[in-house]
């Protein structure tokens, strides 16, 4: 049987954890926002995706979170016409990676923000353990 | 020593706040999770009433009850939430926010009150 508190210490590290993984998978995506292949008709760089689970800690009896699965967004690549570049096709078009900064930035936003959430969590966990052990101060 | 009864229900209240507290733990982690649906203990009310005195098992067939499984049942209903997701997850941050703060407020209250009773208590043990 753990101890409850330091069970919910347990949760919200899950929790940092899998939206570290989320700004991780968002920072791949910004980074790669220009890449395209280098050979005619070249498929570019593919956004990926990622996704959270439930994931329940038997011995615990605590609902964590995991990552569930990293995919890849299969949208269509947007095309750009530029001939001189060497990943144009026959038509003197280039497929571009099928990344949206606004999109990419909102989801950075919204990571950011259950991160602070969970944190605050941490933060009033030890709080909580810390008045307990205070019962002993004496004063 | 009716007072001392204090301490008793002190600390399970404690240990019904650090059970709530997993759990809102829970729904924060799992905020961004598809399909999940936020859950909340029942109020402490309701978990004290409902908290029976276990019978001794004196045969094998005896059933056993756990008093204080009351206290940390789960499965004790899904909160009601302030907006649901198109995921289908309703977990909705301010609100557990706030609940994590009804639960340290009620922590603190709970520890200082322990420590001044068991000051009284010391106090009357010494005599003055």
């Amino acid at each position: 049987m753990y101890d409850p508190l330091q069970l919910s210490l347990k949760v919200a590290a899950s929790g940092l954890e899998a939206q570290g993984h989320r700004v991780r998978v968002v920072s791949e995506n910004l980074a790669n926002h220009d890449s395209t292949g280098n050979t005619p008709g070249a498929v570019p760089y593919t956004r990926k995706t990622i996704s959270f689970k439930t994931a329940l800690d038997h011995a615990a009896q605590a609902n964590l979170v995991h990552v569930d699965q990293i995919g890849h967004d299969n949208s269509p690549y947007p095309l750009e016409f530029n001939p001189s570049h060497p990943a144009a096709d026959a038509k003197g078009y280039v497929k571009r990676p099928n990344v949206n900064m606004l999109v990419e930035l909102a989801d950075m936003r919204e990571a950011n923000r259950s991160y602070e959430a969970n944190l605050q969590v941490i933060k009033q966990a030890r709080e909580l353990i810390s008045l307990t052990i205070d019962l002993l101060r004496s004063n | 020593m009716h007072s001392l009864y204090l301490f008793n229900i002190a600390s399970q209240h404690n240990n019904w706040l650090s059970t709530r507290q997993t759990l809102l733990a829970s729904n924060i982690a799992n905020a961004n999770t598809p399909g999940y649906k936020s859950v909340d203990l029942q109020p402490f009310e309701k978990a004290l009433e409902s908290a029976k005195l276990q019978m001794a098992a004196t045969e094998v067939g005896h059933l056993k009850t756990d008093p204080t499984s009351a206290m940390t049942d789960t499965t004790a209903g899904r909160s009601a939430s302030w907006e649901i997701y198109h995921s289908g997850n309703n977990v909705s941050l301010e609100q557990e926010l706030m609940k994590t703060g009804e639960v340290s407020r009620a922590y603190t209250l709970n520890t200082n009150i322990m420590k001044s009773f068991h000051r009284m208590l010391a106090m009357t043990a010494k005599g003055g």
